[in-house]
């Protein structure tokens, strides 16, 4: 019996570890990323792939 | 650089002068162009094989047959096509983008010929049966570990690259190249890792249920980050240089990248969806493959908004029309896949022709058209010249639509119709079509659409080449022209920089991130399952296969039974009724590797131990159709030709034997004579029953003894 019950090896509180796990992630790098500090910065970086026209002779 | 750069401290820093290893880029090119076709050849033959079997041959020639070509084309297709279609993108834009030669000459040449010739020994061995049988890893280990090798010369080159760039910042596209490189790596080791028998045969160290979830997890993120996320670095550079604009949301980008590769990785359990995988495993896997839709929709939007304003040059420039294309494709496909991974549409489109229709719309319309795209952009730059013809550019574009359309319509149609007739029970709850091959036949209609719009594709690919060749040949190579950028040092960092300005150039904190990332999901997802081995063995009555079984499984395996049969009965009604009990994990304990495939074009063989007499199974492969009419199966005359080897049989036990297969010390010592005697025993039955009588050596018999016994110790159907 006990074989029985561990051959399904349920662990309901894993996908719920996983989720909270996700949220507290997202969270901190959608923060990271928002934060308006860093706009112009970003903006710069999007323009580097552009600068190799600009870099040539 | 950045304007802030050069405006703080550009007196004191020092300019360098170097130039880009633009051939290098051109070889992957014409690598690409060259294998596309090829994998789309296979492609186009496969799918006439499904909608006629004659394709297949009559039996004569073992290599030409649909189980050995399709492991041969997904390989093609993925790792030929798409991968030399990755470097090249790759390299290109890496070198701009880090304003860099790349780190060493060399090890981009090796990386180029390391990477053919493991193409090369793919083509010499798939075809001949050498396989390790799952699915996108068929390869055996030493090309595994070719690979191994290969990929981490790309990586040196790549990381070295890294560390003498000239570029502080590192632009979200190297970002997703880092992923890849660095996922792709543990997924191969951990999911190749098998124990040789002999030089082109292993066995893989996992068995059954932890089998199966390695693969799937394995199998989904070689989509995920040999399909996905590299193809979307060369979407996040090359849709905002061919639409001369910059990438719609930069900060969108970045939210894009931390979630995809976060979510990314716990997906795989979808492939399990119903089987005797942990049912909290199932759930993680299904929560986590619905979440992908948001940051992969993200992601569509930010490539697709970047061409507002340039909307009239999509319709005019074939290279911003096939992007747009590829990108809407993308989004067409990942939408589809969270839906198909809710469990309930799951249960309906799992084993059926949806899936290819799937990955096809993923394949062909993301990854090709992108790759279409790209070369275009690609030829031009590095042959200095314009498109040769728009309009053969144009033809191109159309012909695969229409190609595309005409696939994933036909196997969406072909689904529903089979899906539909699987689960029909009637009144007194018996099946309305019992028998399998009805659902067969009725959409095989379907499968000539399917190989017509795959022809389509193909001649869209040879236009496409000829094009290439075209525009290449009025162009011309100029290679070593010089440039300019200032050294990266330490007057090139502002004197007040804040701490994330930093961490920004710490190339090797965000790699170690981005492990993190997909070890968590990998850890929490496999590490419980591979621990549950010790609570899983426990039924006395699944006992290990004798050894003239794992003769025929092994045979099993060669001819590549997984790409049409299942080996997984889920628990549904209409299942248990055609097939039997469902499938449960611990009959699967000894299965290296496991063989429940992910398509029943013909049906499920679980339980189809003594389901048929020895005779029927003898006549069924040497023609399907004397005992099934209207069967598409291939036949297989050389397994009444071939003699069973039974030379490697002593090493076959003793490599089970080390995985913990409890065989006994005498099968051990006279696991031939143990054969020998049981194929004794099979064919006397068949020499009865009309068989010729020098039957009794031949490879037949050793795939009827496994086919016999499959779900027998547990479910024997009664």
């Amino acid at each position: 019996m006990k074989s029985e019950v561990l051959s399904r090896f349920d662990m309901p509180s894993l996908p719920l570890i996983a989720l909270i796990l996700f949220v507290v992630v997202f969270i901190g790098y959608t923060w990271w990323t928002l934060k308006p500090s860093r706009k112009s910065y970003f903006e710069d970086a999007s323009k580097l792939p552009f600068e190799d026209d600009k870099s040539k002779n | 650089m950045s304007s802030t750069h050069s405006q703080n401290s550009s007196l004191t820093r020092r300019l360098e002068t170097f130039s880009y290893d633009d051939q290098i880029v051109r070889w992957f090119v014409i690598a690409t162009v060259i294998w596309g076709a090829v994998a789309l050849l296979l492609g186009t033959t496969i799918a006439f094989q499904l909608a006629y079997w004659k394709v297949n041959g009559l039996g004569d020639l073992p290599w030409i047959t649909f189980g050995r070509l399709r492991p041969l084309h997904t390989n093609a297709a993925i790792f030929a096509f798409c991968g030399n279609a990755i470097f090249a993108g790759i390299y290109y834009s890496t070198q701009r983008l880090l304003k860099t030669r790349l780190f060493s000459d060399a090890l981009s040449r090796i990386h180029f010929w390391g990477w053919q010739l493991i193409i090369v020994a793919a083509a010499l061995t798939l075809p001949f049966g050498f396989t390790q049988g799952k699915e996108y890893a068929e390869l055996e280990w030493p090309i595994d570990i070719a690979i191994a090798g290969i990929w981490v010369v790309f990586a040196i080159n790549f990381f070295g690259t890294l560390k003498v760039r000239r570029e502080r910042h590192i632009y979200v596209a190297i970002w997703f190249y880092i992923a890849t490189i660095i996922t792709v790596a543990v997924l191969h080791i951990f999911n190749s890792l098998s124990l040789p028998v002999d030089f082109l045969k292993s066995y893989s160290v996992y068995a059954g249920v932890q089998d199966a979830l390695v693969q799937w997890w394995y199998g989904h993120n070689a989509v995920a980050f040999f399909l996905t996320t590299p193809f979307l670095g060369l979407m996040y550079y090359f849709v905002p240089k061919a639409a001369n604009r910059p990438v719609y949301s930069y900060r969108l980008s970045i939210i894009h990248f931390w979630s995809l590769v976060f979510i990314y990785i716990w997906a795989g359990p979808h492939h399990l969806l119903y089987t005797s995988l942990p049912e909290w495993a199932q759930t993680v896997g299904m929560v986590f493959s619905v979440s992908l839709w948001a940051p992969s929709w993200g992601g569509m939007i930010n490539g697709l908004l970047t061409l507002r304003g340039v909307w009239n040059k999509v319709r005019t420039d074939p290279v911003l029309k096939l992007m747009a294309t590829a990108v809407t494709f993308y989004g067409m496909s990942t939408f589809e896949g969270p839906l198909l991974s809710i469990k309930s549409v799951n249960a309906i489109a799992h084993y059926t022709d949806w899936i290819p229709g799937h990955v096809h719309a993923g394949t062909i319309g993301w990854n090709y058209m992108l790759t279409a795209g790209v070369l275009y952009f690609l030829v031009t730059k590095l042959w200095r010249t314009e498109i040769y013809s728009k309009k053969l550019a144009e033809t191109q574009f159309w012909l695969a639509t229409i190609g595309l359309v005409l696939y994933i319509t036909s196997m969406w149609a072909a689904a529903f119709t089979q899906s539909a007739m699987w689960r029909a029970i009637d009144e007194t709850g018996k099946l309305v079509y019992p028998n399998f091959i009805e659902t067969v036949v009725k959409i095989v209609p379907m499968y000539w659409v399917r190989a017509f719009g795959g022809t389509f594709v193909f001649i869209s690919f040879i236009i496409m080449m000829y094009n290439l060749y075209m525009t290449a040949k009025k162009g011309s190579v100029v290679d070593g022209e010089k440039l300019e950028a200032y050294a990266l040092d330490e007057s090139s960092i502002e004197k007040n920089a804040k701490p994330h300005r930093k961490l920004e150039g710490l190339t090797l904190v965000f790699s170690v991130l981005s492990l993190l990332a997909i070890l968590v999901g990998s850890m929490i997802e496999l590490i419980p399952t591979i621990m549950s081995y010790n609570y899983v063995i426990q039924k006395a009555e699944v006992k290990p296969y004798t050894p003239l079984e794992i003769l025929g499984r092994d045979i099993y395996v060669r001819e590549g039974c997984y790409t049409c049969h299942s080996q997984t009965i889920r628990p549904m009604a209409h299942e248990v009724l055609r097939y039997g009990k469902p499938s449960e994990a611990f009959e699967f304990i000894y299965d290296h590797p496991f063989q429940w495939g992910s398509k029943r074009t013909g049906p499920d063989l679980h339980r189809v131990g003594g389901k048929y007499p020895d005779m029927w199974h003898y006549r069924h492969m040497w023609d399907p159709r004397e005992v099934v009419q209207g069967s598409i199966m291939p036949r297989y005359k050389w397994l009444f030709n071939s003699k069973i080897n039974y030379n490697t049989l002593p090493k076959k036990l003793e490599v089970m034997a080390t995985f913990g297969v409890p065989y006994s010390p005498e099968e051990l010592q006279n696991g031939v004579a143990l054969a020998e005697a049981q194929a004794k025993t099979i064919t006397e039955g068949l020499v009865k029953s009309g068989a010729p009588s020098d039957v009794g050596n031949k490879e037949i018999v050793a795939l009827i003894a496994y086919l016999q016994r499959l779900g027998t110790d547990y479910g024997r159907i009664k």
